[in-house]
């Protein structure tokens, strides 16, 4: 009972406090300095607002520095407002609630700070946000410095990391502290040093301050000043500096006459047409540069145009082109350009550690693709070209699961399984249908499994859709695992790597350690002298067929999982996945995986070399795996002596 | 008699496995020779390195009056030096006409633009008669090969190395599947055959090697084991333990 | 490399034909399909046959060509290559890069014609080259096209560049022994590359845009479309009829017994003294051109050229045709490519009666790659001879 009446004199006090706080009153105790500030004013006065620590104050000065804050002439109250045009609505400063509508723009005063006072303003903004209680304030604050790094932000910047109690936020603050000295630090040691420490920050950011650091810009001069911080000296008509380049600057520099263009000799040669003929020449015989320059020259004698400039090396001869750092500091420069180019050698380490981690996870891609393959090559003599389709199969079982288990985790743990499933028994089923009476008729096997190929490819049009659908990946494979700034790599691909070396282990284990795996090995290296030891070749190479797809239906699931869902998305991997065997060897899985080894780096170093173009970079590495093939006809992992049947 | 082949201190292995190993010997020309010897003594990868289907690792294979080396050479150019072979399994194109494989082995230019335009003539269809009745297929000519019962694929296939005309003949079991009759007319056919041009024969029954009536060569683990006629090598011990005595 | 198809009958005509009473009918038959064709075209007979029409039909025959090519590389020789359309496209691109220069220089020496200052030859080439190359961003001629204003030299360029990428490609692949599905493979990554090469946009050749306005025949912009297409007609039956011709010669007689025993068993074709590479490679490239000659003929009729034309299922279909058609006879492949091709444009054109199943509806345009792909693998199985097969059985019987 007490508390219930303790607790209604609380909500009777509770209006009352925040009356006691009100925005607008503590804004009307400086109502004239706010609304006419000058720079020498306005520090007390900002001090004192932050000194508050009122939540409407950082919109407040934001709106100030903004010019959006209007002050009523009548009552000399502050108001945001919502302009309609001919009417205006004004707005609390402190809640934004509606205050009055229809004010007309006569009893109104827009502030209007000056550059100086903004400035002043700006700094206590960050100031207050670089402390604000909020984290997320305070990092907004951060992101804010760090878009557009200025020197006024230094001083508020380094007052605040010492109260910093979150560790990340205080190691950023630290972090930005020192871009903002190496670029605007006081002293040249103080800078020097503050670069120093950038050479362990391969982060974008970092880079940029070096470069903002070592901006040049070129310049002309007959004689270079004596202190001028040179980078390099330019060459007319090298790369950098093409001799027209070099002579309009001069032409801007210096007033020299411009440069007649072909373009102006035209012009002028049209200008000067007389009954078909110019400068006395006849415009049919005007089929080479040769003779049109001639007549300009003839025209430009008559002081018809400008002469041409001939002497143009001449007169370059006679200036000094050089690109000249921004920084005058000869000491900071070189700091900078020592840190620069360590910093270039660890991006260019951290890259290849990356292109080396995106080869391997391609790897794993094209040998989860491939294996299923091989086994069946393998043991069979098989090529399967509707291995791509089952691909696609297992693919489309995922997405099917899906639609029936809408937890993302869940349904993948049901899918891998089932995908195995529905492709182990539509590979069981084209054995028996198809392949089992195609045995040694190797090329017709391969037509006839192109042919189911075909009719499977277009059954997932009619029953899908031509357009690409969606296998989602569960939200805890989402995102990258972060490395440096330069290294990183998806969660999905490490798990797609995971999958592959989980089956690898798999297959190893079925095949040296069960007697399935002895029966497959036997029927691989003899099928002859196998089946005399009473292995029947029959299940041998229906089990393998089984097992070949049923992977394919799980690599699918994988693809499926970082590549869209298409009826087509087979034939985009079976002719790598050919690849991949052929070279990898036949009738090994060591050779599959060093295959699919040999082909993700190739692609990922092509395309390295020759980023701009995959095009091309396939394109060469197919080149390549043809070649390969001329000198290893049987693949990296070869069968060797009579077993090889050659 | 003059050294047709000779082969001194060939060696070639398979993954460790020396399926030959130090092993020299010599055929004349004219001359018929039987080699035996049990499995794996490498009488096939002897066959295969002479014809050049496989490299040996050592040693020196030569051939003819000159003396030129055989390894390194691809096997239709030592086919076209004059050695024949025969394989274990009849091995004849069945799709096609007795007359046709025959046409195919004779000896002729081997180039494509050679057989491309290649007229047939009457000098051809008159060796191609004559082979046929040394095989015994005078009037099965047209039929097609793959009708021949076994032995007549093998004496078609004798035929087609007769056809080729060549110094050296290397024959692999000719009598394997065949009836005691069809026997008889291929050890007469080979005997024939060896008036003229050097014949090696290498088979697993001693009957028909007895039939033969030549010089035997013994092979063991790759190497000679024992050489001479027939009788002199049964009586020798080694080859009584590795190879008879079993 | 091969001596000229119309002196190969005269050469010895009686036993050639003879030998092979098929050429006969089959040239019979062609003549009567060409005359009955033009004898109801639009431009020379009674208009029953549209003018798209005579160009399907005219394309058809050159995808007969190209077939018979197939036939010979597969059925005969045993080189199951699935690579074949990568010269057809070679072909097409040779004869289109001549099209395409000849008919935009026409045009932009007429635009041109207007402009005061005459143009020097630099810019006439620039202006074309950046007509020709404007949709990939580029304004210059590349390397490839130097011989491009010259149509004999093109026309070379038909049966050199099928011929020599062959040559050496054959070279390679025969000489480190790769036979059977290692091959198939290896021709299909040919294909492939020669299809992404060409999908660069700085390939030279376009990229994705490919060649187009081939049907418009520099010099003969004022013929109407029906006679151009009835000439190109005529000119793809006379090559299906000179290719068959050469052919059935080539494979007669001996070399044919030598090539077919290459076909089943290599080996034993070698210990005969047979330098097997040398066969294979001889028809490896001989079918090669052919396949050229065929494309050069065939994208004047189609109009437009793109990479997507090698893209290695083309070659594979092209497979499938000589199977279906029947392998090792040369009028198999010929059927097999007319019939499939022809039955696969009645069907994806939407010809053919949709069938109601009263809960389901079989639109044809969905259907067909279905019925295609599983009644091939129905022929596989059952019917290995092909519809070729059935000419032998009718022989058999009627003697």
């Amino acid at each position: 009972m007490l508390r219930v009446v303790f607790a209604a004199l609380m909500l009777l006090f509770l209006p009352l406090s925040a009356t006691a706080q009100d925005f607008q009153t503590l804004l009307q105790v400086h109502k004239d300095e706010i609304a006419k500030p000058s720079r020498r004013s306005v520090g007390p006065v900002l001090a004192e607002l932050v000194a508050s620590g009122h939540p409407a104050l950082p919109a407040f000065l934001e709106a100030w520095q903004g010019k959006n804050v209007y002050q009523r002439l009548s009552d000399g109250l502050f108001f945001y407002i919502e302009d309609h045009g001919d009417t205006i609505t004004l707005l609390d400063i402190e809640t934004r609630n509606v205050s009055a509508q229809n004010v007309a723009a006569g009893t109104l005063d827009q502030i209007k700070p000056n550059g100086g006072v903004r400035r002043a303003i700006g700094e206590a903004l960050v100031q207050f946000r670089l402390s604000a209680p909020d984290p997320a304030q305070r990092r907004e604050a951060l992101d804010a410095i760090s878009r557009n790094l200025d020197p006024s932000q230094l001083g508020p910047l380094q007052a605040s990391i010492a109260d910093e109690p979150d560790a990340v936020l205080r190691l950023r603050k630290e972090r930005l502290a020192n871009y903002l000295i190496a670029r605007f630090g006081d002293t040249s040691e103080a800078r020097v040093a503050a670069i120093e420490n950038l050479s362990d920050d391969l982060s974008v950011d970092g880079r940029a301050v070096l470069s903002q650091i070592l901006r040049t810009r070129l310049t002309a001069a007959q004689n270079l000043p004596d202190d001028a911080n040179v980078a390099r000296i330019l060459t007319p008509g090298d790369e950098n500096l093409s001799r027209s380049a070099a002579y309009d600057m001069l032409v801007a520099q210096a007033g020299l006459p411009p440069i007649v263009t072909d373009q102006d000799v035209l012009k002028t040669i049209e200008a000067n047409i007389d009954g078909g003929r110019s400068g006395g020449v006849a415009l049919a015989a005007m089929t080479s540069w040769d003779m049109r320059y001639r007549t300009y020259d003839t025209l430009a004698d008559q002081g018809l145009a400008p002469p041409r400039v001939t002497d143009l090396d001449a007169i370059l001869a006679n200036w000094t082109f050089a690109e000249l750092y921004e920084e005058t500091d000869t000491a900071v420069t070189t700091a900078a350009t020592r840190i620069q180019e360590s910093v270039a050698t660890r991006v260019a380490f951290s890259q290849t550690v990356d292109i080396g981690l995106d080869a391997v996870s391609l790897a794993s891609i094209y040998f989860l693709a491939a294996i299923g393959l091989a086994i069946t090559f393998g043991v069979m003599g098989v090529i399967n070209m509707a291995h791509g389709e089952f691909i696609m199969m297992g693919a489309y079982t995922g997405y099917v699961v899906q639609l029936f288990i809408p937890d993302y985790t869940l349904s993948l743990i049901v899918a891998l399984p089932l995908s195995f499933a529905v492709t182990f028994a539509a590979g069981v089923a084209m054995e028996r249908l198809v392949i089992r009476w195609l045995y040694h008729r190797p090329l017709e096997t391969l037509l006839a499994t192109f042919g189911i190929s075909i009719a499977l490819q277009q059954l997932a049009k009619n029953i899908f859709g031509t357009q690409a659908r969606p296998l989602t990946s569960p939200g805890w494979l989402d995102g990258a695992w972060m490395i440096n700034d330069v290294i990183q790599i998806a969660y999905i691909r490490i798990a797609i790597f995971v999958l592959a070396v989980l089956f690898l282990g798999l297959l190893l284990f079925v095949l040296k350690k069960t007697r399935l795996g002895l029966e497959v090995r036997a029927v691989t290296q003899n099928p002859r002298m196998a089946s005399s030891m009473g292995i029947n070749p029959d299940k041998i190479n229906m089990l393998t067929f089984g097992l070949g797809s049923g992977i394919a239906g799980i690599a699918g699931v994988a693809i499926g999982l970082y590549a869209k869902v298409t009826s087509e998305m087979g034939s985009d991997y079976i002719v790598q996945s050919f690849m991949t065997v052929v070279v990898g060897g036949v009738g090994n899985v060591w050779g599959t995986l060093a295959g699919a080894g040999l082909i993700g780096v190739l692609q990922k170093w092509i395309e390295w070399l020759n980023p701009s173009n995959t095009l091309a970079a396939q394109t060469y590495m197919i080149l390549f795996i043809i070649l390969f093939i001329q000198f290893r006809p049987k693949g990296i992992v070869a069968l060797k002596g009579r077993a090889a049947g050659d | 008699m003059t050294t047709l082949l000779e082969i001194s201190g060939v060696s070639v292995s398979f993954d460790g496995f020396k399926a030959i190993n130090n092993l020299s010997f010599q055929i004349g020309e004219p001359e018929l020779r039987a080699i035996i010897g049990p499995n794996g003594a490498g009488k096939t990868t002897f066959m295969d390195i002479v014809t050049g289907k496989t490299k040996p690792d050592q040693g020196r294979v030569l051939w003819g009056d000159k003396g030129i080396s055989l390894i390194g050479l691809s096997e239709s150019r030592i086919s076209r030096e004059g050695i024949g072979r025969k394989f274990q399994k009849p091995t004849v194109f069945e799709a096609q006409s007795v007359r046709d494989n025959l046409a195919m082995a004779l000896r002729n230019p081997r180039g494509p633009f050679d057989v491309l335009f290649y007229r047939k003539n009457a000098g051809g269809a008159a060796r191609i008669e004559k082979v046929a009745e040394q095989i015994g297929l005078s009037d099965a000519l047209e039929r097609t090969a793959g009708e021949l019962s076994h032995g007549q694929k093998q004496w078609l296939e004798i035929g087609m190395l007769l056809a080729q005309e060549p110094r050296l003949l290397l024959v692999d079991e000719p009598a394997a599947g065949m009836t005691p009759a069809e026997r008889q007319k291929t050890t007469d056919i080979l005997v024939e055959a060896a008036r003229t041009r050097a014949v090696v024969v290498v088979e697993h029954d001693m009957d028909f090697v007895r039939r033969l009536d030549c010089k035997v060569t013994v092979l063991n683990e790759g190497s000679v084991l024992a050489e001479g006629s027939l009788d002199h090598v049964t009586q020798n011990p080694e080859v009584i333990d590795v190879y008879l005595g079993r | 490399m091969t001596r000229p198809s119309d002196a190969t009958p005269t050469s010895k005509p009686r036993s050639f034909i003879a030998n092979n009473p098929s050429v006969l009918w089959f040239l019979l038959a062609l003549a009567l399909f060409t005359l009955g064709v033009t004898a109801l075209s639009e431009a020379t007979g009674s208009g029953v046959i549209s003018t798209s029409f005579v160009k399907t039909l005219g394309k058809t025959l050159c995808l007969c060509l190209i077939a018979i090519a197939m036939d010979v590389v597969w059925g005969y020789c045993g080189i199951l290559s699935l690579g074949h359309f990568a010269f057809f496209g070679i072909g097409g691109y040779a004869i289109g890069m001549w099209l395409m220069y000849a008919r935009t220089q026409a045009i932009v020496v007429e635009n041109l014609s207007a402009s005061v200052i005459p143009p020097t030859p630099a810019e006439l080439s620039d202006a074309i080259a950046s007509q020709i190359f404007g949709v990939v961003g580029a304004s210059e001629f590349p390397a490839i096209w130097a011989f491009s204003h010259s149509l004999v030299l093109q026309l070379a360029m038909v049966v050199l560049i099928p011929g020599l990428l062959a040559l050496v490609f054959g070279w390679l692949a025969f000489r480190s022994r790769v036979t059977g599905v290692y091959l198939s493979i290896l021709t299909q990554a040919m294909t492939l590359a020669l299809a992404l090469y060409l999908f660069q946009n700085d390939s030279g050749l376009r990229g994705n845009n490919g060649l187009s306005g081939l049907q418009n025949i520099p010099g003969f912009e004022q013929v109407p479309q029906a006679q151009i297409s009835m000439a190109f007609f005529w000119a793809s039956a006379v090559a299906l009829g000179l290719g068959y011709v050469m052919f059935a010669w080539v494979l007669r007689g001996k070399f044919g017994n030598v090539i077919r025993a290459i076909r089943d068993d290599e080996a034993r074709v070698r210990f005969l003294g047979y330098h097997v590479e040398s066969y294979k490679l001889f028809i490896f490239t001989l079918t090669a051109i052919v396949a050229g000659i065929a494309g050069a003929l065939y994208y004047p009729q189609a109009g437009i050229i793109n990479p997507g034309e090698v893209a290695p299922i083309a070659s594979i279909y092209l497979a499938v045709w000589v199977a279906i058609g029947g392998r090792g006879r040369l009028y198999g492949a010929v059927i097999g490519a007319a019939l499939v091709s022809l039955l696969s444009s009645w069907f994806t054109g939407g010809g053919a009666p949709a069938i109601n199943l009263g809960f389901y509806t079989i639109q044809w345009t969905d259907w067909w790659l279905v019925l295609l792909g599983f009644s091939f693998v129905a022929v596989t199985l059952f019917f290995p001879g092909g519809i070729g097969s059935l000419f032998d059985k009718l022989v058999r019987r009627s003697s």
